[in-house]
C-alpha cells in the first residue's frame, strides 16, 4: 500500500499529540473502563441487585471495553479534522488518513483491553470454546464499523460544526440505550414490551457488536446466525457508506477549514 | 492529454471562493452537490491559461489577493478548480507554509519522516535521504528537539531542507524563502538551480523581487485572479511596479495644512523625457521632477531642496539651489539626465522657501518611484563598469 507509511506516521503522530505531558499515557485508556466497571458492578450487581448473572463484572466489562472503544472513537474522529486544518490547508494527501489514524490509535487501546480481558474471561470460565476464534473477525468487523462511521462524522463536523457537540449530547443517552449492564431479554420490563426489546437489539448498530463479542468472550458460545449477519452488513456497509461520503464531501475541506 | 516529468499546465483555470462562510447550505444540498457551495464570493482565479515547461523557474507576483497562493494550493491540488484544469507532471512537492505538515510534537528528524509521507514516499525513500536532509539544514543537534522549539529560521532550513531532497519534477514554494538568513538562502538558490539542472521545475511565489530575479528567468503577474504579464523577468517587474503604482496619489504632502511656509510645493510630480508622468523607472533612464511653487508673500531669493532616499531612508541625493525672486505659482523642472540608481523603491521629496528663513528648505512634498531590477548589478548607485583583460604585466618586486 502506498500510504501505509504515511498511516503509520500518522497513527505516530496522535500518539504523541495524546500521549505528550502524561504521567500515566496510554494507561489512562484502561483507566476509564475500569472505573465505569467498578463502579456499574457495585450498582447492579451489589446495591440494585438486579443483575444476577454469574461474574457480573466480567459481563459488564466486555460491554463497556467495545462501548468505550466506540464511543472514544467517534468523539476523537468528528473534531480530527477540524483540528488538523493546517495539515490539509497546506498540504496534499489522503484527508482519509487524519480520521482513520483517530480510529486506530483507539483500537489499539482497545486492543491492549482486549488482551487483559480475554485471558481473564478463559481464566474465570475454565474452559476454551472453538468460538473464541470468532472474536478475530468480530473485532475487525467492529473496526470497519468503527473506521466508517469515524470518516463520516469527521467530514460531516467539517461542514457543520454542530455534529460533535450533537454526538457528544447524544452518546450518554446512546450508552444507557445498549445492552451494556444487561442482556436485553434479562431487562425487567422488556417481558411486557417484546417489541422494545427488539428495537433495541436491532435498531442500535452497536448492540448486535456487544451481544455477538460478549457472546463469544463471556458466554463462551458463538453467536446467532442473525446477530453474525447483522454484524457483517452493518460493520462492512458502515465502512462503505464512511468511504463514499468522505470521498463526496472531502473535496473543499481546504476551504472551508 | 498526460504532461511530461515537470510540464505544468492551467488551462481555463477558474475557482472562486466565498467572501463570509455560506452557512446556509442544507445538509440535503451538502450531498446532492457534494460540498460544492454555491458562490457569489471573489474569483481567485478567472480562467487563468499558464503553461510552464521542464526545467523551467518562474516567479509569480502580484498584488495581495491577485491570486498567487490560490494558484499554488490549485496546482498543489489541494483546492480543488470550479472550471478548467491544473495539473503538473511527475511528482509535485509544496512548501506552502512554514511548519505546514509538522507535528509540533515531533523532533526535526520525525518530521523529515512525516513530511515525506505526506508527499507520498515510503519509509525506505526516506530513511537514504534523511542524512542528506540533516545535513543540509545544519540544524545539528536542534534536530532531535521538538520543532515547537523552532524559530521560524529554523523551520525554514527544515521544511526547505525536505522539500528540496524529496527529488520532485515540480516544485511549488510560496514566500517562505524570506525568513531565511542570507547564507541560507543563497544555499537554497543553489539548491534549486542543482534540481533545475536535473530537470526541476519551480514556481516560486515572493513579494521580493531579488529573489524572483536571482532564481527565474520568467515572471507572470497576476492581478485580480487573471494573468496580467507573461515573459521576462526586467519586464515582468516593471509591468508589476507599473501596476502597483495605480491608484496610488503620485505625491503626497509632508505638511500639515495648517503649517503653510513662505512658499509651498504646491504640486509634484515625475515625468519620463517624453514628458509622460511615470512611478517606474529604468536605470539610466531621463527623470524630470517637475514641481509648482506657490509664493505666499514675494519672496527676494527662493531655495528648492530635492532629496532622494531609498527605501529603508537612507539618503542618496541632496541638493539646495537658490532660484531667485517669485511671485504667486512657478513651474520648475529638476532634470536628471541619466538615473544612476539600481533598482529598488525610492522617495524623492522637495521643499522650498525664502533664502531669509533660518534653516535649510523643510521638505514639503513626497513622490514614490521604482526603478526595475537589472540582472548584472545590485545596490543602490548605478557603477556597472567593463571588464577587459589587461595583458601580460609582470609583477617585479
Amino acid at each position: 500500500m502506498r500510504y501505509g507509511f504515511l498511516f503509520e506516521q500518522m497513527v505516530r503522530r496522535e500518539l504523541r499529540q495524546k500521549y505528550k505531558g502524561s504521567a500515566l499515557g496510554v494507561l489512562w485508556y484502561l483507566v476509564n473502563p475500569l472505573v465505569l466497571m467498578g463502579a456499574y458492578a457495585l450498582v447492579f450487581s451489589v446495591l440494585l441487585k438486579v443483575a444476577d448473572l454469574p461474574d457480573y463484572p466480567l459481563f459488564l466489562l466486555v460491554g463497556l471495553i467495545v462501548w468505550v472503544f466506540f464511543s472514544q472513537a467517534l468523539l476523537a474522529a468528528a473534531p480530527s479534522l477540524v483540528q488538523n486544518a493546517a495539515l490539509v490547508r497546506k498540504v496534499r494527501f489522503p484527508r482519509e488518513t487524519i480520521p482513520a489514524s483517530v480510529a486506530t490509535v483507539q483500537l489499539a487501546t482497545f486492543l491492549v483491553m482486549l488482551a487483559v480481558v480475554a485471558p481473564l474471561a478463559l481464566v474465570i470460565r475454565g474452559s476454551a470454546d472453538p468460538a473464541l476464534a470468532l472474536l478475530v473477525p468480530l473485532v475487525a468487523l467492529l473496526f470497519s464499523l468503527v473506521l466508517g462511521l469515524s470518516l463520516l462524522v469527521a467530514v460531516l463536523h467539517a461542514h457543520y460544526r454542530d455534529v460533535e457537540p450533537v454526538l457528544a449530547a447524544m452518546l450518554l443517552p446512546w450508552f444507557f440505550l445498549t445492552p451494556i449492564f444487561l442482556p436485553i431479554d434479562s431487562m425487567p420490563g422488556i417481558a411486557d414490551h417484546a417489541w422494545l426489546g427488539e428495537v433495541l437489539r436491532w435498531g442500535n448498530p452497536i448492540a448486535p457488536f456487544i451481544e455477538a463479542i460478549r457472546d463469544v468472550l463471556y458466554a463462551g458460545a458463538a453467536p446467532t446466525g442473525g446477530t453474525l449477519l447483522y454484524v457483517l452488513v452493518a460493520g462492512l456497509g458502515a465502512l462503505g457508506l464512511g468511504v463514499g461520503l468522505f470521498r463526496r464531501l472531502e473535496r473543499d475541506l481546504a476551504v472551508i477549514l | 492529454m498526460s504532461l511530461l516529468a515537470g510540464e505544468i499546465a492551467l488551462d481555463g483555470a477558474s475557482r472562486s471562493f466565498a467572501l463570509t462562510p455560506d452557512r446556509t447550505n442544507t445538509l440535503k444540498e451538502l450531498f446532492v452537490r457534494g460540498g460544492r457551495r454555491a458562490r457569489h464570493g471573489v474569483r481567485a482565479l478567472d480562467d487563468v491559461d499558464l503553461h510552464v515547461a521542464p526545467g523551467e523557474a518562474v516567479g509569480l507576483i502580484g498584488r495581495n489577493g491577485a491570486g498567487k497562493t490560490s494558484t499554488l494550493r490549485c496546482l498543489a491540488g489541494i483546492v480543488p478548480l470550479d472550471e478548467g484544469r491544473a495539473e503538473c507532471g511527475g511528482r509535485t512537492v509544496s512548501l506552502l507554509e512554514l511548519g505546514a505538515g509538522f507535528g509540533a510534537d515531533f523532533t526535526g528528524r520525525e518530521n523529515i519522516l512525516l513530511s515525506g509521507a505526506l508527499h507520498g514516499f515510503g519509509r525506505a525513500e526516506m530513511e537514504e535521504r534523511v542524512d542528506r536532509i540533516i545535513e543540509f539544514s545544519e540544524l545539528g543537534d536542534f534536530i532531535d528537539a521538538p520543532v515547537r522549539a523552532y524559530s521560524s529560521g529554523m523551520q525554514l532550513r527544515l521544511g526547505f531542507s525536505i522539500v528540496a531532497h524529496l527529488d520532485a519534477d515540480v516544485m511549488l514554494i510560496d514566500e517562505v524563502l524570506a525568513v531565511g538568513d542570507e547564507s541560507f538562502q543563497r544555499k537554497c538558490m543553489a539548491r534549486i538551480a542543482e534540481r533545475m539542472a536535473a530537470g526541476a521545475t519551480l514556481v516560486l511565489v515572493s513579494h521580493d523581487p531579488t529573489a524572483i530575479e536571482r532564481i527565474c528567468r520568467r515572471v507572470v503577474v497576476l492581478d485580480g485572479g487573471r494573468v496580467a504579464f507573461d515573459g521576462q523577468v526586467a519586464d515582468g517587474l516593471l509591468f508589476y511596479h507599473r501596476l502597483l503604482g495605480q491608484g496610488e496619489e503620485r505625491a503626497r504632502s509632508l505638511r500639515p495644512d495648517s503649517h503653510r511656509a513662505a512658499v509651498d510645493v504646491e504640486e509634484l510630480e515625475l515625468l519620463d523625457e517624453a514628458g509622460r508622468p511615470r512611478a517606474v523607472f529604468r536605470t539610466g533612464e531621463q527623470l524630470d521632477v517637475r514641481l509648482r511653487l506657490r509664493a505666499r508673500q514675494a519672496a527676494e531669493r527662493a531655495v528648492v531642496a530635492v532629496e532622494v532616499r531609498d527605501q529603508r531612508g537612507e539618503l542618496c541625493f541632496r541638493t539646495d539651489e537658490t532660484v531667485g525672486a517669485l511671485d504667486g505659482a512657478t513651474d520648475l523642472t529638476f532634470s536628471v539626465p541619466r538615473l544612476n540608481l539600481m533598482g529598488g523603491d525610492y522617495d524623492v521629496a522637495v521643499g522650498a522657501h525664502d533664502q531669509d528663513a533660518p534653516a535649510s528648505p523643510e521638505l514639503d512634498r513626497v513622490a514614490r518611484f521604482a526603478v526595475t531590477h537589472s540582472l548584472d548589478g545590485e545596490g543602490i548607485a548605478d557603477l556597472r563598469g567593463t571588464w577587459s583583460p589587461v595583458g601580460r604585466r609582470e609583477v617585479v618586486r
